[in-house]
């Protein structure tokens, strides 16, 4: 797997542990904390995947995920949401807001590689 | 969506708390083995663990927040279980449970069918329970399991703690941690049964293996019950329901107790100094025969003076008047008390004695009788001693009268003593007045009271004032033969 991965994510615990697990993984990561520096990030940075957490400050994911899609800079990325909810509403609206795929907290990390492996995998 | 904590989360986050805090008791044994950065992981581990706790106890946190620890707990149990090398199977099975915890956590915490043992909460008399444990889960653990069944629990983090809070507090059952670090549960076990107030409270010990010898010393040292960790909370509630109830008794019996001795000791002092310990303990026994206030009694008074005594104590020096006055008292006070009379007072050398009240016997006027007989020939030994001293010799005159009196805590509310007020007590004082040195005159009041026969002389008319006949009195000769 190549490129680089953009963690979304304003939980600083949990950050850093995905930030360690994907690293372990032999993923690069870079991180920001809320939904507009997620979408500078994947301006400048041109990421592989997004993993973005739904709630965030400043911006939240969902806000975040519908600028994304409509910026032709951007909207090929693919992004991960991160729920803290189970429910198929909350799935919905995650995907409604144009994510690729979800992953529910406490996070599944050998499912979330998978997902992602998928992702980078070249279209 | 925000949920705060609410008892539907109870169950597994109880699990999860437990399986933490099983972890971290197995991690500190062994935390010189681990290298940096798995001690670092650990630290974090522990870290959100902590955090955890307090979202649980803040009803504000949200659903979001708690995900994001739990998702944390699990990344770095996974981390550590990648890691792990095959001797610390122990610790790995540790982490296995923690994360199922966490799963457990995940599918959806309000579906979650929770086992049944965990869900059943015996109820019990709310108490106050100390938990002492040097780990911050373990407390935790404790208190939730406990306040959900309606104890207030208090914690403490070390033996030293737990004295303070013993010290400060009134503590139903002490929930106490065996292996801690300083002044270990052994030692404040010790402590407890040493203490005199503590000494009742029952102290459940907790062992964190299966250390059975631990705990036989604990009982021995005199533990009232026993759990290992990490503890069904059922069974916790049950022991502690248990030691509530016991400290309940002791509390009662010991309240109760308390009220019998203040009582007796009320009695002992209020009748201590007028009659014997014979009656008193009586009294205490029987406490319904004894009734407080005035009341009309029928008694047998007694009235004794020293023949002449001014004029003997005119011609003495004034310590040989208070040793003479003192012998002659002292043993006239034996002898009316081994007969059950009750003292009234001393006025000078003159002794007011009651025999009947404040208790009631058949035989009041017989044992008056038999007292002043008794007080009549311990004078020769009196004397006996007089000589010996160079004191004068001395002889009295008794005088015993019998009728209705008023028998009662008379004075004031700041000074008040047991005593007796009625014609009766100035007849007697009259007859007294007629009474040779060494004789014992009676009143035909008296004579007529007596079971038994004594020999009595010529009787004499006494004119009395306030009675219109003149009253008959008898010298009393002594028993029958």
């Amino acid at each position: 797997m190549t490129g680089t991965i953009l963690l979304v994510e304003d939980n600083e615990l949990n950050r850093d542990m995905l930030i360690r697990r994907l690293n372990r993984a032999g993923l690069e990561v870079i991180a920001a904390g809320d939904g507009q520096q997620a979408l500078d990030l994947m301006r400048s940075e041109q990421p592989a995947v997004v993993l973005m957490d739904m709630n965030l400050p400043v911006m939240d994911g969902w806000t975040a995920c519908r600028h994304a899609r409509e910026d032709a800079s951007i909207s090929q990325i693919p992004i991960i949401a991160l729920t803290a909810h189970a429910s198929d509403a909350d799935r919905l609206t995650a995907l409604e807001a144009g994510c690729d795929d979800y992953a529910t907290k406490p996070v599944d990390f050998p499912g979330l590689l998978i997902k992602i492996e998928k992702m980078m995998e070249p279209r | 969506m925000t949920s705060g904590p609410s008892k539907s989360t109870a169950p597994w986050s109880d699990l999860l708390l437990r399986n933490m805090a099983e972890l971290r008791e197995l991690y500190n044994h062994a935390s010189d083995q681990f290298d940096e950065d798995a001690q670092a992981d650990f630290a974090r581990l522990f870290d959100g663990s902590s955090r955890m706790d307090e979202m649980l106890r803040d009803a504000d946190s949200s659903r979001h927040d708690l995900m994001n620890v739990l998702s944390a707990v699990r990344g770095y149990s996974e981390i550590l279980r990648e890691d792990l090398s095959a001797e610390h199977a122990d610790i790995d099975a540790a982490l296995a449970r923690l994360l199922k915890a966490v799963d457990s956590a995940n599918s959806d915490s309000d579906s979650t069918p929770a086992r049944a043992s965990s869900r059943r909460i015996i109820h019990s008399e709310p108490g106050f329970i100390l938990a002492v444990d040097d780990l911050q889960e373990n407390r935790e653990l404790a208190a939730r399991y406990l306040s959900r069944s309606g104890h207030i629990v208090v914690t403490a983090a070390s033996g030293e703690e737990a004295l303070l809070t013993l010290d400060q507090a009134d503590v139903d059952v002490v929930l106490l941690d065996l292996m801690m670090p300083g002044m270990d549960g052994h030692e404040v076990l010790r402590r407890i049964k040493e203490h005199p107030e503590w000494r009742a409270t029952p102290v459940i010990v907790i062992s964190g293996r299966q250390d059975m010898d631990g705990i036989i010393e604990c009982i021995e040292a005199g533990a009232d019950d026993y759990l290992f960790k990490p503890f069904n909370p059922v069974l916790l509630q049950a022991r502690i329901k248990a030691g509530i109830e016991r400290k309940r008794w002791h509390d009662r019996e010991e309240l109760y107790r308390q009220q019998l001795e203040r009582n007796e000791k009320f009695i002992r002092a209020t009748f201590g100094r007028y009659l014997s310990d014979e009656i008193v303990t009586d009294i205490l026994e029987r406490p319904e025969g004894l009734e407080l206030g005035g009341d009309l009694r029928r008694v047998t008074i007694m009235m004794a003076d020293i023949r002449g005594f001014t004029t003997i104590s005119e011609r003495l020096a004034p310590a040989q008047v208070v040793t003479l006055i003192n012998r002659y008292l002292g043993a006239m006070t034996d002898i009316i008390m081994a007969h059950q009379g009750t003292i009234d007072e001393f006025i000078g050398d003159a002794i007011l004695a009651v025999f009947g009240a404040p208790q009631h016997r058949d035989d009041d006027a017989d044992r008056a009788v038999r007292c002043a007989l008794a007080m009549q020939q311990a004078m020769e030994e009196i004397n006996q001693r007089n000589r010996e001293d160079g004191l004068p010799e001395i002889s009295t005159g008794i005088a015993l009268n019998t009728g209705d009196v008023i028998a009662g805590n008379i004075g004031s509310e700041r000074r008040s003593k047991y005593g007796f007020v009625g014609h009766p007590m100035n007849v007697t004082s009259r007859i007294e007045d007629v009474t040779a040195g060494g004789e014992i005159l009676i009143a035909g009041s008296t004579l007529e009271s007596l079971q038994r026969e004594y020999r009595v002389g010529q009787s004499r008319e006494l004119n009395v004032k306030g009675i219109d006949e003149l009253l008959q009195v008898y010298p009393l000769l002594g028993e029958q033969s």
